[in-house]
């Protein structure tokens, strides 16, 4: 283990911590834009310098690594300044829209702009990027915003693996992007959307939150994605009821920062008019039972040629306890008519592997059968 | 030139035609399918096809298993790639500041008319010629100078359109002077590629007597005695380097050649390798005994065509008569050695930049330490030195290191290849021992001034300017740190009266613009910043607030910039704000 002290506090850490990593887990938080945990070391915005006893000038923390009775300050009257100067070349490339802007609240330039007191650059504003690019329906890449930290290409390179994009051309008139600049949708990404969840400013946003509010706007409402069984959680940020957009966060055990373009897009189904919320029974079943008084209408005409028959035509809604029943009721019908071989259970990816369990434990000890097998195996 | 859509690609899915890129497949089975292909597949692919084809992207892609973006964002970084198809005939024109006092602008605008061409960096509308203007050449001594089709056109003027557009064999010449001729004597003598004739005159006979009679740390304490500093301009004792890299733990270890010569106004290391080749990789293959490295790269600039040409006839010399390979003088050292090509990038100077670059890499400078002792060329320990540097190797081990004190002054020992450009009667290489004034130099061995000195730029675009007052300054360290000019790569630019020296600043600023990576903050903005306060100032529109400005953003750089670049590309507007430009000046 290794002895550091930083802003006066000891730690111990182990051999190859960096001074950020430290820092991090005494809670001290060193002002950075192009670090994200997890990623590889950029080091090129500069933001997270650091004084440390012994070295003549700062040093980046995010890659220099502890070293044994290493003496560091992440507060200074130097370092603020430093900082202060770094936003301030970086606001000379970045419009101040945050107005309008959507990213305002949650965007780290904004909020370090507003720690180091710079209402604008004190430069001259000079446009290095102007490409807006919404090819696809799932993130806009609006380019002006981009401070090129390279956050996304090392999420897309290192986490993801689609390797999609890249730094395009060289010095200030470099920007991100694919092969040839073609539309996203020709290029190798998979719209995972994880770019968009690390990028510190509005260079990359959803679609759907295009005018639907601001961050403080939003409720945010935490869940556990449906779509498989990893059970990666999701923040959506919602309003008035409505998803407008989701993300992950940090600190969810399963999936950390990251989730897959179902579980970051795919969310419109859950307020989806046409989604199943009750249970439903076939309406002659139904009628049978007594449920209903009105039977099975039969059409006179081709089934074929009724466009798209209404779900209250052919099914009635009824409560978990009726639908439970009747299909206990029904199964066991089966299992004695003709024993417990000829039901069959097939598990779904989609659940959990508790779930799964549940459901094999289900067929083997409640029915009596050992047909149980799962889609993933085949 | 349409824009949108990239010439040559036809889908994102597969290559059609690839039978159009078998050229590529002897280059790959050479690199045996490894990453660091890559640049040499790019240029191979741009000299035949003059530009990059998207299906050849696609193609390189494939073979090398590199994501296509990667491939993409290489072939977008290095200037002498282009993803637009270019004219048959592609002439490059320098137009730093250098060939710029000596009329490129000129010439390029000529040399645009003749094509049909309606601005540069385009290419005519018959598809016979593009004309792109570009950083130094490193031609200074032969001003203004172009590349037409890879081929070196020098003394250039407007009126020879059919040279400039079409080129002729090459005409450029190695000027050099000085006194005591060492590094030098044989250059221009002999023929730079005749083994038999270098030989004769000694040539590895400081390694012999390395291999068979010194063990690697007494080469060590050699080059360690003699106080020998690198010569790329960062100045760090070689000795010390080579010792840090032979103790290095690890089994794998390299030497690199850095000749990738961009500093404006520095042409030494070109005059060096195209006129004693040997004596450069005799250097590198002692230091490589010295570190324990089985395996050495010479790095070229990829605008020195000539060079590249000489070193790989040398290289194949050397491989034919057993100097390379397994077994060397009959000894158990071995070396293998390979010349590797840039693709125009100033940066790839930077060492770790340049490893990247041989690495099939975009050339972005890693962030130091670890250093590239421990951690250089593809992760292992590597020695990089300068041609210079290794130059100056075996005349250490033939004469002991304590012989090349004789030579300097106190802080600043040895002999120096110092290139003088600009305003002066013969420019050229000179080579001296540190300790001469400016004007010594100048008029000793450079003919003159040529008209009346106004500013001295030294160490290239990242040096300072010395004010004409200060010609009787030594070209010392000592003497020139207090005033803020580094000797850097021994450039030494003179501009006379004639010259608007905020034009030249401005050709400074512009040429970083270009030239910086665009990674850190600090060099990407402070550059582009740098610029427009300076065509600020240049259009008659600047401020007092401007001048402040802009020592501000220069001093803001050298001290947060992730590389060299960044550090000194303030340099030139910081020295002539200090020493040559009052306020008053600036507004006049």
């Amino acid at each position: 283990m290794i002895k550091v002290n930083i802003d006066d506090q000891s730690s111990e850490v182990e051999p190859g911590t960096t001074v950020m990593e430290a820092s991090r887990k005494l809670g001290i938080e060193i002002p950075h834009l192009c670090y994200f945990p997890g990623l590889s070391i950029s080091g090129n915005c500069r933001l997270c310098v650091v004084e440390i006893d012994g070295r003549p000038n700062p040093s980046i923390s995010c890659e220099t690594q502890c070293q044994d009775d290493m003496v560091i300050r992440t507060q200074s009257a130097e370092l603020f300044q430093m900082r202060r100067h770094i936003i301030d070349l970086f606001l000379a490339e970045h419009p101040l829209d945050c107005v309008t802007c959507e990213k305002a609240g949650s965007c780290l330039l904004q909020k370090y702009a507003y720690i180091y007191g710079l209402k604008e650059t004190s430069y001259e504003f000079n446009h290095p990027r102007t490409l807006y690019q919404d090819d696809n329906p799932f993130f806009i890449r609006d380019h002006q915003y981009c401070i090129l930290c390279g956050r996304c290409v090392r999420v897309c390179d290192e986490i993801v693996g689609a390797n999609a994009i890249d730094f395009v051309g060289r010095g200030p008139g470099s920007h991100i992007g694919t092969p040839f600049d073609r539309p996203l949708r020709d290029s190798t990404c998979v719209f995972c959307g994880n770019c968009v969840q690390v990028c510190p400013t509005a260079a990359l946003m959803p679609v759907s939150r295009n005018g639907k509010g601001r961050e403080w706007d939003l409720e945010r409402i935490e869940t556990i994605c449906g779509y498989c069984g990893v059970g990666c959680q999701i923040e959506y940020a919602t309003r008035d009821g409505k998803i407008i957009y989701a993300q992950s966060r940090s600190d969810a055990p399963v999936n950390g920062d990251y989730l897959c373009t179902k579980g970051r897009f795919g969310w419109d189904f859950a307020t989806s008019p046409e989604r199943l919320t009750i249970p439903l029974v076939r309406r002659d079943l139904a009628y049978e039972m007594g449920l209903t008084s009105t039977s099975w209408k039969i059409s006179e005409q081709s089934p074929l040629k009724i466009e798209k028959p209404d779900l209250h035509d052919s099914y009635i809604e009824v409560g978990w306890d009726t639908a439970l029943d009747l299909v206990a009721e029904k199964l066991a019908d089966i299992v004695r008519a003709s024993g417990a071989d000829v039901v069959m259970g097939l598990a779904s990816a989609r659940c959990t592997n508790e779930e799964n369990y549940l459901f094999q434990k289900f067929l083997r000890a409640g029915i009596g059968t050992n047909n149980i097998d799962h889609c993933a195996r085949l | 030139m349409k824009k949108s859509t990239p010439a040559g690609y036809t889908s994102h899915l597969g290559v059609e035609n690839r039978e159009q890129f078998e050229f590529l497949l002897p280059i790959l089975e050479q690199f045996n399918h490894q990453k660091d292909a890559l640049l040499e597949l790019l240029r191979t692919t741009q000299d035949v096809f003059g530009y990059l084809p998207g299906d050849a992207l696609q193609f390189i892609s494939e073979q090398l298993h590199i994501p296509l973006s990667k491939v993409y964002g290489v072939a977008t970084f290095y200037d002498m790639f282009s993803i637009e198809k270019q004219g048959k005939n592609h002439c490059v024109i320098c137009t730093d500041p250098i060939c710029a006092v000596a009329g490129a602008e000129e010439i390029l605008r000529m040399s645009c008319e003749e094509a049909g061409i309606d601005q540069p960096d385009q290419t005519s509308p018959d598809e016979l010629y593009s004309i792109k203007p570009s950083a130094c050449l490193g031609l200074c001594d032969q001003a203004p100078a172009a590349l037409v089709n890879g081929i070196a056109q020098v003394d250039l003027n407007a009126s020879d359109s059919e040279r400039l557009l079409h080129g002729r064999s090459a005409n450029s010449r190695l000027q050099i002077n000085g006194e005591p001729r060492i590094l030098t004597k044989l250059i221009g003598r002999i023929p730079a590629t005749d083994l038999v004739a270098h030989l004769s005159e000694g040539r590895f006979k400081a390694l012999d007597k390395a291999l068979a009679e010194m063990t690697p740390e007494e080469v060590i304490g050699e080059v360690n005695a003699s106080k020998l500093v690198g010569r790329g301009g960062a100045g760090f004792p070689t000795g010390l380097k080579w010792e840090f890299t032979r103790q290095a733990a690890e089994n794998h270890k390299y030497v690199v050649c850095n000749l990738d010569e961009s500093e404006p106004g520095t042409f030494k290391d070109r005059v060096m390798v195209e006129g004693d080749p040997y004596r450069i990789i005799e250097g590198l293959m002692i230091s490589a005994y010295a570190i324990g490295a089985k395996k050495g790269y010479i790095f070229v600039r990829g605008e020195y065509p000539a060079a590249t040409a000489i070193l790989h006839k040398a290289v194949d010399k050397l491989y034919a008569t057993h100097y390379l390979g397994k077994n060397i003088l009959r000894t158990d050292f071995s070396f293998d050695l390979e010349i590797r090509r840039g693709a125009g990038a100033y940066i790839c100077g930077e060492e770790t930049a340049l490893f990247e670059a041989i690495e099939g890499s975009r050339g972005h400078p890693r962030i130091k330490p670890p250093y590239p002792t421990t951690h250089g060329l593809f992760g292992k320990p590597t020695a990089i030195n300068n041609v210079e540097t290794l130059a100056i190797v075996p005349e250490l081990i033939l004469n002991g290191g304590k012989w090349y004190l004789n030579w300097g002054t106190k802080d600043s020992i040895g002999i120096k290849l110092f290139c003088l450009s600009g305003h002066v009667n013969r420019p050229g290489v000179v080579e001296v021992p540190f300790g001469l004034t400016v004007r010594e130099l100048i008029e000793r061995y450079a003919g003159g001034f040529l008209g009346e000195p106004q500013a001295i730029l030294i160490g290239g675009a990242s040096g300072g300017f010395l004010h004409p007052d200060k010609l009787d300054t030594p070209l010392t360290n000592e003497a020139l740190k207090p005033l803020d000019v580094p000797i850097g790569s021994g450039a030494i630019m003179v501009f006379n009266k004639t010259v608007n020296l905020w034009k030249v600043l401005k050709g400074f600023a512009h040429f970083f613009v270009n030239e910086t990576c665009g990674r850190c903050v600090p060099c990407r903005v402070g550059t582009t910043q740098m610029l427009s306060i300076l065509n600020k100032i240049d259009n008659q529109s600047g401020t007092g607030n401007d001048l402040e400005k802009l020592k501000e953003i220069g001093t803001f750089m050298k001290r947060s910039s992730v590389c060299g670049l960044g550090m000194t590309a303030a340099n030139p507007t910081l020295t002539m704000l200090a020493q040559i430009y009052s306020q008053e000046d600036a507004f006049m």
